[in-house]
């Protein structure tokens, strides 16, 4: 019974998505009906944000609505919690569909080429172009590419994190090496994975999201750019991975593997709790471990991802996506997300939460030292947004081109491919998934 | 029914159209199935003639949608990942759905005694079946996992070598059928259980004295008997399996390399995660005409070969 509903189900959603598309021209305004509720009546507007936190984030945001409503009394902001964020995009689409999509949405970055075809997306250029004090070059550069299709400014960046080396100190210190520093190379970080492994023990040198998911592949595209290596041609019209920089990453995966020197992780992120066991000696990981690490007790430490050409990283930002509701609401709208993303306001949310700040000028404010003290190692992934200079292709194929990849790297993981043969084939299907039309 | 007019002469009329719905046993008969009719309309006729338009259209579920006709349809016949979806979900379902009925059968047999403890083990037979699909998940990802699970640990005690399991492309899909018997078998146990107790005892009796042994008891009297309940649940087993999604969903995820991408998976994946609506709805459609089909054979060889005692 469990399985019988769900095709129905899809068909549901399908269906429903299928009716909105034809209808709805966006310029309902909120008083006109319920849920999700919004309005403009008197001069005083009532806007509706999406969202998906939950325990310190949810508090958080809570705090931070509650102050905003109190110090702007022409605006009321509605905060509602849409559940996981992996499914927000097919609510925001029904609720697209339904005519009354919410007027902000939190929404994945990787969402974004898709989402920027809808016509009740709100583009955020005019709003920026006319209010300089806004500092839009204030924001990282790989928040701005992923907020930007085209040149349409799509989102405001909500969130932004990256990867960096977090390490064992004890099982270092066993293993008798020296701790890695900001300055490594490709060749000491494989070095000491191979020594920190110890099959007897059940112990790893690294651990790899083996799933073949967009997890698998991020971490391929951070080694590539390290390696000098870019995902497509400089046109954007072919596949550019299939380079000796591709070839020189994947064959650092197939010679750890070949020492059994990487945890492969099955993609249900069980890599936090063997690493937390005492059982992996690094990890490629975002500021989101960081609160379990710290209790686990593990004596750990953070720097930057080791180097062969450059010390890059990827950094994964989402967006608040706002929707058209009307002129009044989405000025309301832009008034919350400015005030939002404001160094000030982001200072006090990412003390409340440990995530990072989403502008650089953040970093200069007084307060920002409490912040990096409260949460041992989050400076080096703050910093660590500097090396995040290069963003995945925004484009509608994104998902297809990520799903070779994530083939490519897995083949490589699990010793049924090697490197170039891998590469070979995924640059093939990528150039036909670039040369199809839509 | 008669009318008496006042001239006392009896004439037989046709009651009007209302009395006879009302009187009709048609009437309180559709009443008490629609409840059940109004959701069946809602969840799944007008999902199924909506998915049917939106095959025929280019749809990213975000943009406006454009009518394509049948290209879909003809973009799947060249679709290779579509065609190893395909092959994975049979073999899938060919293993499944044999084991699980083999398996409640033995089972059920087992559970029709009575022994003390009985009402423990019939319990421990459906609990996987009340359990959700993700936990189950879970503890399968743990069970079976390469290096901590506890599959590997009494494998290595009994001196064999280390297996990759969920994440070997050469075993995957076979986890997943071992991981869904488990978690399924309840609930054909407790139809089997249901119809193991209508067989009537005399039958038994009367087999006995005429010094039929165990083993041809079962083959002559019970297996028959069961006919219907096993054509039930070979039916039943069968669209589940055509349909399998969840457990995927939460352990494999289609890997490793595609090896557990069954149909629906993949329809998921192109819907969702790819932004082929359209696409989607094409695969769900065909996928819909193959389990009628399927079905439909099912019962047809049903009726001819099932004995229903009424």
């Amino acid at each position: 019974m469990k399985r019988l509903i769900l095709l129905p189900l899809l068909a549901v959603t399908l269906a429903l998505a299928a009716c909105g598309s034809s209808g709805s021209n966006g310029s309902s305004s909120g008083s006109s009906g319920p849920a999700p509720a919004g309005g403009s009546k008197n001069g005083h507007t009532t806007i509706t944000v999406w969202q998906g936190d939950t325990e310190t984030e949810a508090a958080g945001f809570k705090k931070l609505v509650a102050e905003f409503n109190q110090t702007h009394p022409n605006i009321t902001v509605v905060s509602q919690f849409y559940g996981n964020s992996d499914y927000a995009l097919q609510k925001v689409l029904a609720a697209i569909a339904g005519g009354k999509p919410p007027d902000i949405s939190y929404l994945y970055g990787s969402w974004a080429p898709n989402i920027a075809t809808n016509p009740q997306l709100a583009t955020l250029n005019k709003f920026i172009d006319a209010d300089p004090s806004f500092d839009w070059n204030d924001f990282f550069p790989a928040e701005r590419k992923v907020a930007t299709v085209g040149n349409k400014i799509i989102g405001i960046p909500a969130l932004v994190d990256n990867l960096a080396l977090v390490y064992n100190k004890t099982l270092f210190k066993q293993a008798g090496i020296p701790l890695p520093t900001a300055n490594w190379t490709w060749s000491q970080f494989e070095a000491a994975a191979i020594k920190l492994t110890n099959p007897a023990k059940k112990q790893f040198g690294w651990a790899y999201v083996n799933d073949a998911s967009e997890d698998t592949v991020w971490r391929f595209w951070a080694m590539l750019w390290q390696a000098g290596g870019s995902i497509l041609s400089p046109d954007g019209k072919q596949a550019g991975f299939d380079s000796s920089a591709g070839i020189k990453a994947l064959t650092l995966l197939q010679q750890l593997t070949q020492h059994h020197a990487i945890y492969l992780d099955d993609g249900s992120d069980n890599y936090l709790s063997v690493f937390n066991n005492g059982h992996i000696g690094m990890l490629w990981t975002g500021p989101w471990d960081l609160a379990q690490i710290v209790q686990s007790k593990v004596d750990y430490g953070v720097t930057i991802l080791p180097a062969d050409e450059n010390h890059q990283t990827i950094s994964g930002p989402d967006n608040w996506v706002m929707f058209n509701n009307g002129a009044a609401r989405e000025q309301a709208a832009w008034t919350f997300l400015k005030w939002l993303t404001s160094p000030a306001i982001d200072l006090q949310w990412v003390t409340l939460t440990g995530d990072l700040p989403v502008r650089a000028s953040v970093a200069k404010l007084p307060g920002y030292k409490k912040y990096v003290a409260k949460y041992p190692g989050v400076g080096v992934w703050a910093a660590n947004l500097n090396n995040a200079t290069q963003a995945r292709p925004q484009s509608t194929k994104y998902p297809k081109i990520s799903t070779a990849i994530g083939q490519a790297v897995q083949s490589v993981l699990l010793g049924k491919a090697s490197p170039k043969d891998a590469l070979n084939q995924a640059s093939q299907q990528v150039n036909g998934i670039l040369a199809a039309p839509g | 029914m008669s009318a008496h007019s006042a001239t006392g002469i009896a004439v037989h009329r046709r009651p009007s159209l209302l009395k006879r719905l009302v009187a009709s046993d048609h009437l309180a008969g559709w009443v008490f199935v629609a409840p059940a009719v109004i959701l069946i309309a809602v969840f799944a006729i007008i999902p199924i003639g909506w998915s049917l338009l939106l095959s025929l259209q280019a749809n990213n579920l975000i943009a406006p949608a454009h009518y394509v006709g049948l290209a879909n349809y003809r973009a799947l016949t060249k679709d290779a990942a579509f065609r190893s979806a395909i092959g994975h979900t049979v073999v899938y379902t060919v293993i499944f759905v044999p084991v699980s009925v083999a398996g409640a059968l033995a089972l059920a047999v087992a559970l029709n005694r009575k022994i003390r403890g009985i009402r423990f083990y019939r319990l421990a037979v459906f609990v996987p079946l009340v359990t959700s699909t993700v936990a189950t998940g879970i503890i399968f990802l743990w069970l079976l996992d390469p290096t901590f699970g506890l599959v590997n640990y009494v494998l290595h005690l009994v001196g064999i070598p280390q297996q990759q399991f969920l994440q070997d492309p050469n075993q995957a899909l076979y986890c997943i059928v071992a991981m869904t018997v488990w978690s399924w078998l309840g609930f054909d146990v407790i139809i089997y259980l249901a119809a193991l107790q209508g067989i009537p005892g005399d039958l038994l009796e009367a087999s006995e004295m005429d010094g039929a042994g165990k083993w041809s008891t079962f083959r002559s009297i019970v297996l028959p008997l069961l006919g219907p309940a096993t054509l039930f649940i070979v039916v039943w087993s069968t669209i589940n399996a055509l349909q399998l999604f969840d457990e995927i969903y939460v352990t494999t995820r289609g890997g490793p390399l595609e090896s557990t991408t069954v149909i629906v998976y993949y329809l998921y994946q192109q819907a969702f995660q790819f932004f082929n609506g359209g696409y989607g709805a094409a695969i769900a459609y065909v996928l819909f005409v193959a389990i009628l089909i399927v079905t439909l054979l099912q019962l047809w060889v049903g009726r001819r070969r099932v004995y229903y005692t009424s």
